[in-house]
């Protein structure tokens, strides 16, 4: 954790990062690209709050001279000639970049099994899924290699691998951290998210990446409070809202036992629990929405992919057969699928019954959520019904309550913006599972307090799969 | 039902190709996806509007008209794959 | 058969601002290729657009000099195409939420003041610019990102005459604003023109077609004239006008097909998700329409008020800002309105001509008081051209040129009249000569006085007293 790190052992603790990290990508392939430390520590601040602390950053997020190719053919050799925001924030904070990590092809999947580079693994048993898209850094925080990575969520792509590899995943309120430089999906929906395995190191990380940045227009002006020195576990008088249409699809009993008793110990330590429903046809309908929310935005956000200007460049006797061919083999399957279906829904005469009716019905669950969230200091669920699910694992059945809200509930916390993060709530079979809590916008103080708590009931604080 | 040849001549609008495979697996999966829009389509959103982005405050900052950020010729071209004379260049466009 | 011709005018106008709409690299026209760029010009993964307020204040002036309502909530949507100079493979636009709506310019066409409404006003990027070579092209995106603003008429013209008019209308608006170079030449200015016919009376439009690109006002009235005499011809012969983007071919003089409309493209348009809603302030956008430069209109008005020009001299003045600027510095000093404008117009553009040189350079004073010299008749026009004029233009003081060069005019009768006494005296055979009606000797006579007096002596008045005096003789 990061009170382990001080200016004397930075040296010894960025090459045993590095070893730890080149074991963790043999075991979980977890790393796209490793980097050489050497400048970074040679420029490095004098003080910060993330002083010599290795970390691994997701790899959509540009870094200068670095190569960045968001797993995703098309960008293969794509080297940014600029950093992001949170790469120059996280330097500042005197933060060592060792590696960028394994996702899925451009942020687009909750599995990790669609990366060009092949599936992350999961550190708790190789058979299974690391979860998506932030599979590697959610891995490569679970192995012990480094204690802060930077992941992206666009529809719980922080959130469930972190749950699946039991570790603390974060996602801050939208706007808190800028987005400039992370190559998007769907730019409504985007959020800068990271993992730790303990809230203390979660809250000071949320110090040093958050604030306004004018290259970001969304970015927020509020004032990023001192997270770390207000955090208090005491949730004495806390209203905990459970989210009784998750839990009632739960189909998993173990992992309903482990909820029920992580509820029945937030009582005891003061909070008022309540179940709280919501319109279950609504809820049934976060999926499709979030699917053409984000296909639309990111068909059009990824159209500057096209071979002309960076990344992979196919031949052709003219400019559209090279956008063509550079398209057609820099993207695989799932992605043209997906830019097929995204593109179909904002054709004019779709748009207003698929992209429009989307829209208006993300309106209609946020406002559901933040009418919850008025009487209540937080929502709480499973992150998932199950552990991580087995690599070959197709047989979910896409229309079923249990998969249409269970397993997407999380997607709330892209439609609201509101700050949600998942952490180790239990162990199943030797798999972690995760607690997922959501709070109102930018009340990241309340949710990491509350996390605390739950870190308190669990014990599952710096829980890690270690790699030796 | 939109058959393959539908989803073809869309993703070449979309500057890709599809194979005969995967445009099948679009139509097929077309049905599945239909159903899980007809949930959406099912909601009654009389005079909701749209929620274009997660916060809706207006903002007020507008950059100022000031030179911060350029990059030189060579960064511009760095991942160009062709060029000549500080330009990128692709085969000769017919307008 | 009757036609009424319907034409509307897009203009794509480029901003002149220090950076771009979307960027803080510089625009800087005729720059090394792809130096004024930066991440976001080059639509790089991850990069995110960032509104320039002075485009918008730029975009707020042209709204308020044409009319326009302004929308102060300021939104920007995604209009979505590839195209190889287009980085993003979108352009962000304001297709939905158009910064001004429902404005207005006038235009002057054969003394008749005429409206043109104009339907909107929108802030967008400029593309890249490509070089076509032999078997390449080259890509310069010097230009991708530059703030634009379009500016759509109604089809409120009917004839090449108008839409040339309203162009410069427009031109000269943007032009006193100083919000925009202008040049057609340059691109810094661009023009699409759709044209259609409809029997006279109808209220059914007919098919368009759009002239694109057009690079001069001389070449939209050319090939809207061209292109009302193409449609006239083929609805005259029952045939049918296709849909179609044309261009002029100013070596033909004639519209060319470059693409026939099969149905519309659809752009796939939508709320760009990376610019919130900016809601101007009120007091800013009062501040900027109270403090908007002088339109042309009010400066002919003004024209006329305080120099008392009449309405040619002053069109033409206005028609060049720089010209006209000079002229007002010249008047703080020259005392006849006419004349100085008279030698704005004529000597000292004629000079600039041939000899180049910045109006800006010019010492005004002094051009002012070369005039008033003139106008006192100290010295002859044609001295003043010729020889104080280029001395005034290479920054020298008229009255030490005159001086140094002893041209200072006689007008003093008494002096020029004892030198009129000595030619008659001297030359009793042209006297001779004239008494027989001979008008080339008075002609001879007038020049041996200039010559006596080294050409100093005021012409006028030599002539007068040389006919006196020569009166005098016969009537003796």
């Amino acid at each position: 954790m990061f009170k382990d790190y001080n200016l004397e052992n930075v040296k010894a603790k960025v090459s045993e990062a590095l070893v730890k990290a080149k074991k963790s990508n043999e075991l979980y392939n977890d790393v796209v690209t490793f980097v050489d430390p050497s400048e970074q520590l040679a420029t490095m601040p004098k003080s910060g709050k993330m002083l010599g602390i290795p970390i691994a950053l997701k790899d959509n997020v540009c870094t200068k001279g670095i190569k960045t190719t968001a797993c995703s053919n098309i960008l293969n050799d794509y080297v940014p000639i600029y950093d992001a925001t949170i790469v120059k924030k996280l330097k500042d904070a005197g933060a060592i970049t060792i590696c960028k990590t394994n996702m899925d092809e451009l942020a687009m999947g909750g599995t990790n099994l669609t990366s060009n580079i092949g599936a992350c693994l999961n550190p708790w048993d190789t058979s299974r899924m690391s979860g998506g898209s932030s599979g590697g850094s959610a891995a490569i925080v679970a192995s012990g290699a480094v204690d802060f990575a930077i992941g992206s969520d666009t529809g719980d792509s922080v959130r469930k691998p972190a749950s699946y590899c039991g570790v603390v995943g974060v996602k801050p309120t939208y706007g808190r951290i800028s987005r400039y430089g992370i190559i998007p999906y769907s730019s409504s929906l985007d959020h800068v998210g990271y993992f730790t395995r303990s809230i203390y190191d979660a809250s000071v990380a949320l110090e040093v990446l958050a604030g306004r940045d004018d290259l970001d227009m969304t970015s927020s002006n509020r004032e990023v409070e001192a997270y770390s020195d207000n955090l208090n576990s005491d949730i004495r008088g806390k209203k905990i809202a459970i989210f009784k249409n998750v839990y009632d699809g739960l189909t998993n009993e173990q992992t309903k036992e482990i909820f029920g008793k992580l509820l029945a110990n937030l009582k005891a330590k003061g909070a008022i629990v309540e179940e709280v429903s919501f319109d279950e046809q609504l809820l049934k309908a976060i999926l499709p929405t979030y699917y053409l929310i984000a296909n639309c935005e990111a068909t059009a956000n990824h159209s500057n992919l096209d071979g002309i200007r960076f990344g992979v460049r196919k031949d052709g006797k003219d400019v559209e057969e090279i956008m063509i061919n550079s398209r057609t083999a820099g993207f695989g399957s799932l992605i043209r699928k997906r830019f097929v279906i995204g593109s179909y829904g904002l054709f004019v005469e779709n748009q207003e019954k698929l992209f429009r009716q989307a829209q208006r019905v993300r309106r209609l669950i946020v406002e559901e959520v933040k009418r919850c969230l008025d009487n209540y200091d937080c929502l709480i669920a499973p992150a998932s019904n199950d552990i991580a699910p087995k690599l070959d694992d197709h047989g979910r059945d896409e229309l079923s309550n249990e998969y249409l809200i269970v397993e997407n509930h999380m997607i709330i916390g892209n439609f609201t913006g509101y700050p949600s993060m998942t952490l180790p709530m239990g162990l199943i079979d030797g798999c972690p599972i995760g607690v997922n809590i959501t709070c109102r916008a930018f009340d990241e103080q309340t949710m990491f307090n509350i996390g605390a708590s739950i870190e308190e009931i669990t014990g599952l604080k710096d829980l890690k799969k270690e790699v030796a | 039902m939109k058959d393959i040849a539908y989803f073809k001549k869309l993703a070449h609008q979309l500057m890709f190709d599809l194979s005969d495979d995967e445009a099948k697996d679009i139509a097929l999966e077309f049905e599945t996806l239909q159903k899980q829009l007809s949930i959406l389509e099912a909601i009654d959103t009389t005079n909701v509007e749209e929620m274009i982005y997660p916060f809706e405050m207006p903002t007020t900052f507008l950059r100022e008209d000031v030179v911060e950020n350029v990059c030189s010729q060579e960064d511009a071209l760095k991942n160009a794959k062709a060029q000549k004379e500080g330009h990128f260049v692709v085969p000769k466009v017919v307008k | 058969m009757e036609y009424d011709v319907v034409i509307g005018i897009e203009i794509h106008c480029e901003l002149k601002t220090a950076t771009k709409m979307f960027s803080s690299a510089p625009c800087i026209f005729g720059a090394k290729a792809n130096t004024c760029v930066n991440e976001v010009d080059l639509g790089h993964p991850g990069t995110m657009p960032c509104v320039n307020k002075e485009a918008v204040k730029k975009a707020i002036q042209i709204c308020t000099a044409l009319h326009l309502e302004i929308d102060s909530l300021v939104k920007f949507d995604r209009k979505n195409y590839y195209y190889s100079d287009l980085p993003k493979g979108f352009q962000i636009t304001q297709q939905f939420h158009p910064i001004g709506k429902n404005g207005y310019i006038k235009i002057n066409v054969d003394k008749e003041e005429k409206k043109i409404r104009i339907n909107r006003i929108h802030m967008e990027e400029d593309t890249a610019k490509q070089f076509h070579l032999n078997d390449i092209t080259l890509i310069d995106y010097n230009r991708a990102g530059t703030p634009l603003v379009e500016i759509v008429s109604e089809p409120d013209m009917q004839n090449g005459k108008e839409a040339a008019a309203y162009v410069e209308a427009l031109r000269q608006t943007l032009y006193y604003l100083g919000v925009s170079d202008v040049k057609m030449e340059e691109g810094s200015m661009r023009c699409d023109v759709n044209v259609s016919l409809k029997p006279k009376g109808s209220n059914v439009f007919g098919t368009k077609n759009e002239i694109k690109n057009l690079n001069s006002i001389a070449n939209v009235q050319k090939a809207i004239d061209y292109e009302v005499a193409r449609q006239k011809a083929l609805l005259d012969a029952g045939k049918n006008v296709e849909q179609a983007t044309r261009r002029y071919d100013e070596a033909l003089k004639e519209t060319v097909l470059m693409r026939k409309k099969e149905g519309t493209v659809d752009y796939k348009f939508f709320p760009e998700p990376n610019i919130f809603p900016i809601l101007l302030d009120d007091a800013w956008i009062k501040a900027i329409q109270a403090d908007l430069p002088e339109l042309p209109d009010v400066r002919k008005a003004r024209y006329a008020k305080d120099y008392g020009l009449n309405d040619y001299d002053i069109s033409v003045l206005i028609a060049n800002k720089e010209l006209a600027d000079t002229y007002e510095k010249v008047m703080k000093t020259a005392n006849n309105a006419k004349m100085a404008c008279n030698w704005m117009l004529g000597e000292v553009s004629a000079w600039l001509n041939k000899n180049g040189g910045n109006l800006a350079n010019i010492n005004c004073e002094y051009l002012g008081q070369l005039i008033n010299m003139v106008d006192a008749k100290e010295l002859s026009n044609s001295q003043a051209k010729d020889v104080v004029l280029p001395e005034v233009m290479k920054n020298n003081d008229p009255k030490v040129v005159v001086e140094a060069k002893g041209l200072k005019q006689v007008s003093d009768t008494s002096a020029i009249l004892s030198i009129v006494l000595e030619v008659l005296n001297e030359q009793a055979q042209s006297v001779e000569d004239y008494k027989n009606g001979k008008d080339r000797a008075l002609k001879f006579m007038v020049g041996q006085v200039m010559k006596k007096s080294k050409g100093q002596a005021n012409p006028q008045i030599v002539n007068k007293l040389l006919l006196e005096e020569l009166a005098k003789i016969i009537n003796n």
